[in-house]
């Protein structure tokens, strides 16, 4: 989704309006919370208190750029400390279910399964993952969403495409994506 | 071994694939909006509960009487503070005066000594008792 300014003649962010950025980034909140947690009713719950957190703090932030940026962060953050406030049950990754009978690549059934073996990562590796090919940020703006050093961002990634590489070879063999 | 598994890029399209964003429920922009409104509710009856106190007649003209005796004991106290530095002002004014006529007189006094010391230079010999000669 492009950003785009909010209002030419006004730079505060606090005078845009509230709505039209809910509209604009509920699909972003939304779909980084269910991919974490792989739960409609608690990603929907999660995105709303972050944009009810957006609306407190509205006026401190500066731009549209920002209020991405923060989203972004705020919903990584609240992901992780949802899941170890309810204690979520964290498929492991080789217990992540296979799949009954190879399948083609253009059966959501594939797309299924690599959100299964991706909401079986780590949470931090879970993380940079969904931030690389959800929303295609490069490791470095990764790194200061997460605020962790860029390396770390680039470890997560190697290992975890290793993992998955490895989980995607021993259980959809046949596949061809 | 497939594609995938053999070759980066394939994988990294299909976790895009997978990982792409999705709607969120229906009417979900719509219940945020409804909280933010209840939130901005609340604020507002927090904000208008502690002023409402200023609604009621009495505390009103107490809130008003206690701001004028503040005013005016603050200004009591601002003079006495300006009257005491005045006072102090002219003392020193005083003193400084006292000292310089005190500076005049010893001026004339250690004049006049030396005019006599210088008009009888002579006669001061004589004087002397034997005692302090030897």
């Amino acid at each position: 989704m492009p950003a785009r300014p909010i209002a030419d003649s006004a730079p505060d962010i606090a005078s845009a309006d509230f709505t039209d950025l809910v509209r604009r980034y509920q699909s972003m909140v939304f779909s980084i919370a269910h991919h974490f947690l792989t739960d409609v009713p608690a990603a929907e719950e999660l995105a709303q208190d972050v944009f009810l957190q957006l609306h407190a703090t509205l006026s401190t932030l500066k731009s549209e750029e920002h209020v991405k940026f923060w989203l972004r962060k705020v919903t990584a953050h609240r992901c992780i400390d949802y899941q170890r406030r309810r204690k979520l049950p964290q498929v492991s990754f080789d217990e992540a279910p296979e799949p009954m009978s190879p399948s083609q690549s253009s059966d959501p059934l594939v797309a299924r399964r690599l959100q299964q073996f991706v909401a079986s990562l780590p949470e931090k590796p879970r993380l940079v993952v969904i931030l690389r090919y959800q929303e295609d940020m490069m490791p470095e703006d990764i790194a200061a969403v997460l605020a962790m050093p860029v390396a770390t961002v680039k470890s997560h990634l190697q290992r975890s495409l290793a993992l998955l590489r490895d989980k995607v070879t021993r259980t959809m063999g046949e596949v061809t994506i | 071994m497939t594609e995938m598994n053999k070759n980066p890029k394939p994988l990294e399209e299909a976790l895009r694939n997978a990982l792409r964003r999705e709607d969120a429920p229906e009417g979900f922009a719509l219940k945020v909006l409804a909280h933010a409104q209840q939130q901005n509710a609340a604020q507002e009856a927090r904000r208008t509960s502690w002023l409402s106190i200023f609604s009621q007649p009495p505390l009103r003209w107490a809130a008003v009487a206690a701001v004028t005796i503040c005013l005016v004991v603050g200004s009591i106290y601002y003079r006495n503070i300006q009257r005491q530095r005045a006072e102090g002002e002219a003392a020193k004014q005083q003193l400084m005066l006292a000292l310089r006529i005190a500076g005049t007189k010893l001026q004339l006094a250690k004049e006049k000594v030396n005019e006599i010391n210088t008009s009888r230079p002579e006669s001061q010999p004589q004087n002397r008792s034997p005692r302090s000669r030897s």
